[in-house]
C-alpha cells in the first residue's frame, strides 16, 4: 500500500474516531492536536486502524510513536 | 520513618544534606543517599527491607538479561515476563493475599485461613517503579542499568519511596551518573519542602479531625456532603504535600521528578481531573496497561474497565476502593463518548458543579471501607439521616475559616498571584522566606503536641 493511500484511509479513520470532517493528518500531528484524542480515543483509534489495515501494532509501537508520522511508517512497513 | 515526624525533620534529614553535600562526588552522594534510604526504610520495615532488596536484586537482574545486546527476542521475551510477574506476585502476596482468600470464603463452601501479612510500606510504589523500568529497557525506551548500586539507588531513593510519585527511571537515569543541584535548586526545594510539610501537617491534619467529627454525629444530609467535600481536601492536602517534599527533597539533591499534582480542584471533568491529580499513577496505568490486548485482538472498553478496576485495587485490598475506581471509569467512559467539544458547549458552572459532585460523592466511597457504613452514607447524600443535626452544624461553623482556607489554597491562587509580581524581585524572596520560616516553625510546634497524624498510605 502507497503511503498516499495509508494517509486517504487514516483521514477517514481520524475523521470518524474523532467525530470531525475537517481533520487531515500529517505527519507531525499529535494528540494536542485534535481536540477530541484522548486516552479512550485513542484505544479506539488504534483497534479500528488495525481492522482496517489487517495488522497488530506492537505494545512496544504503540507505547513508543511519538506522531502520526511514525504511525503512518509502523503500517507502511506492516502493510509492504 | 515518615516526613511529618521531628525525628526525621530535625535528626535524619540533616545528617543526610551534611554526609550528601560533604560527599566530593556524585559516586559518594549516591552512596550517601543509598545508605540512607536503607536506613530509612528499615527504621519501620526492619524485616520488609530484605523484601525491598530482593525485589531490587530480581529486577536488577532481569533487567540485565532484558538490556543485553546479544540475548535472542525470546530471551528477552521471557525475561521481562518473568520480572513483571513476579513483582505482581510479590504485590499480590504481600498486598491482596488476605483480601482474596477472605472472599474466595465468601464465595465458595470453603473456610480458608486467612493469611495475616502486614502490607510493606511503599511496596505499591516501588514495585511500580520497578515494573516501568523493566518494560522500558523491554521496548528500548532507555539503556538497561549495569550498575547494581545505581539500580538500587533508583527504587530505594528514600523522597519518593514511600508515598511516590512513581518516578520512571527514562525521567532520572542522566541524573543517576550526573546531576548538579545550583544554589536556585536548594531554595526552590527547601521551599517546596516546607510547602509541602505545612500542607500536610498545618492543613490536612487539622482537616483530618474535621472529618473525624462530622463523620462522628449522625449521617445527616449536611454530614455526608461536608464530610466527603472536607475529606477530599484532607486527602488532597496530605498527598500532594507528600509529594512536593518528595519533588523538594529531590530537587536539593539534583533529580528533577515529574509533579503529580496540578490544582485537581479546578477540573470541570472527571477525565482532567485525573489528569491533575496523582498523575504519575494515572500515566502509569495508560502507558503500561490500556494499550495491552488482554482479551482476544481489540482493545476496547473492557481494557479502560481493567485500568479503573486496577486503578481502585492499588489504592487497597478491599471493595469500597474497587467501586471507588470502577465509579470514576464510568464517568470518564461517559465523558469520552459524548466527546470534549460537545462538553466544552455546556456552560462551565454546571460542569464545575457536576465535577464537584462526583468528586464528593467518589471520596465517600473512598473513606468508607465498611459496606455497612457505605451503604449509610449513600443513604445520608440523598437525606435518609434527615437534614442536619446541631452536632454537626457546630463542628462546621467552628471550622469554617480552617476550610475556606483549604478550599481558596487548593485552587491556583498563590500561583497567580506570584505571577502578577516581578519575577525577580528581592521583596518576593525576602516575604517568600519569612513565610517558610513561619511555616517550618508552625508545622515543628504542631508536631510537637500532635495528636492527630494519620498515614494515610498504609493501604497502598
Amino acid at each position: 500500500m502507497t503511503r498516499e493511500a495509508v494517509i486517504e484511509k487514516l483521514n477517514e479513520i481520524f475523521r470518524d474516531v474523532f467525530d470531525d470532517e475537517s481533520i487531515e493528518v500529517t505527519d507531525e500531528m499529535t494528540a494536542e492536536d485534535i481536540e477530541d484524542w484522548d486516552s479512550l480515543t485513542h484505544l479506539t483509534m488504534i483497534s479500528e486502524v488495525e481492522s482496517a489495515f489487517g495488522m497488530r501494532f506492537k505494545m512496544k509501537d504503540i507505547s513508543t510513536m511519538k506522531n502520526v508520522g511514525e504511525m503512518i511508517a509502523i503500517i507502511c512497513a506492516s502493510t509492504n | 520513618m515518615l516526613f511529618a515526624d521531628l525525628f526525621f525533620l530535625f535528626l535524619f534529614l540533616p545528617l543526610c544534606l551534611t554526609a550528601y553535600f560533604s560527599s566530593k562526588n556524585v559516586k559518594w552522594r549516591n552512596l550517601v543517599l543509598i545508605v540512607f534510604s536503607l536506613v530509612f526504610y528499615a527504621w519501620g520495615e526492619p524485616f520488609y527491607v530484605l523484601l525491598l532488596i530482593l525485589s531490587v536484586v530480581i529486577n536488577y537482574l532481569l533487567g540485565r538479561v532484558i538490556g543485553s545486546p546479544s540475548a535472542s527476542q525470546t530471551k528477552k521475551k521471557a525475561a521481562v515476563l518473568g520480572a513483571v510477574i513476579t513483582d505482581l506476585a510479590l504485590l499480590g502476596v504481600f498486598k491482596y493475599s488476605g483480601f482474596l482468600v477472605e472472599n474466595l470464603n465468601l464465595i465458595l463452601p470453603v473456610d480458608l485461613p486467612v493469611p495475616a501479612i502486614r502490607l510493606p510500606i511503599g511496596i505499591s510504589f516501588y514495585t511500580f517503579q520497578a515494573i516501568s523500568y523493566v518494560v522500558d529497557v523491554y521496548w528500548e525506551r532507555t539503556e538497561m542499568q549495569k550498575s547494581f548500586w545505581k539500580f538500587l539507588l533508583y527504587i530505594s531513593m528514600f523522597p519518593q519511596l514511600i508515598a511516590g510519585p512513581i518516578v520512571r527511571y527514562t525521567d532520572i537515569a542522566a541524573e543517576i551518573d550526573e546531576r548538579h543541584a545550583s544554589v536556585d535548586d536548594i531554595y526552590a526545594g527547601m521551599i517546596r519542602v516546607i510547602c509541602g510539610l505545612a500542607k500536610k501537617v498545618v492543613i490536612a491534619n487539622s482537616l483530618s479531625t474535621v472529618v473525624e467529627g462530622i463523620f462522628a454525629g449522625p449521617m445527616t444530609l449536611l454530614a455526608a456532603w461536608t464530610g466527603a467535600a472536607v475529606f477530599a481536601l484532607q486527602v488532597y492536602f496530605d498527598f500532594s504535600g507528600y509529594s512536593d517534599f518528595a519533588i523538594g527533597l529531590g530537587r536539593i539533591f539534583g533529580f528533577h521528578f515529574n509533579e503529580n499534582f496540578n490544582y485537581p480542584f479546578v477540573s470541570t471533568t472527571i477525565g482532567e481531573f485525573w489528569q491533575r491529580w496523582h498523575i504519575s499513577l494515572g500515566s502509569f496505568f495508560r502507558d503500561y496497561l490500556l494499550m495491552i490486548p488482554i482479551f482476544g485482538k481489540r482493545r476496547g472498553y473492557l481494557n479502560l474497565f481493567i485500568v479503573w478496576f486496577c486503578t481502585g485495587l492499588w489504592h487497597g485490598a478491599s471493595w469500597n476502593f474497587i467501586l471507588w475506581g470502577v465509579y470514576f471509569g464510568l464517568f470518564i467512559l461517559a465523558e469520552s463518548l459524548i466527546g470534549k467539544k460537545k462538553l466544552k458547549r455546556v456552560p462551565r458552572p454546571l460542569m464545575h458543579i457536576y465535577t464537584k459532585l462526583v468528586l464528593i460523592v467518589g471520596f465517600g466511597i473512598f473513606y468508607f471501607e465498611d459496606i455497612g457504613a457505605l451503604g449509610t452514607f449513600f443513604g445520608g447524600l440523598v437525606g435518609v439521616g434527615g437534614l442536619y443535626n446541631k452536632l454537626t452544624m457546630n463542628v462546621i461553623v467552628n471550622n469554617c475559616f480552617l476550610i475556606a482556607a483549604a478550599i481558596l489554597l487548593s485552587l491556583p491562587v498563590l500561583s497567580y498571584l506570584r505571577r502578577k509580581l516581578p519575577a525577580e524581585s528581592r521583596t518576593l524572596v525576602i516575604c517568600e522566606s519569612v513565610c517558610c520560616v513561619v511555616l517550618l516553625f508552625l508545622s515543628a510546634t504542631m508536631l510537637v503536641n500532635a495528636t492527630n497524624n494519620p498515614f494515610l498510605y498504609f493501604r497502598w
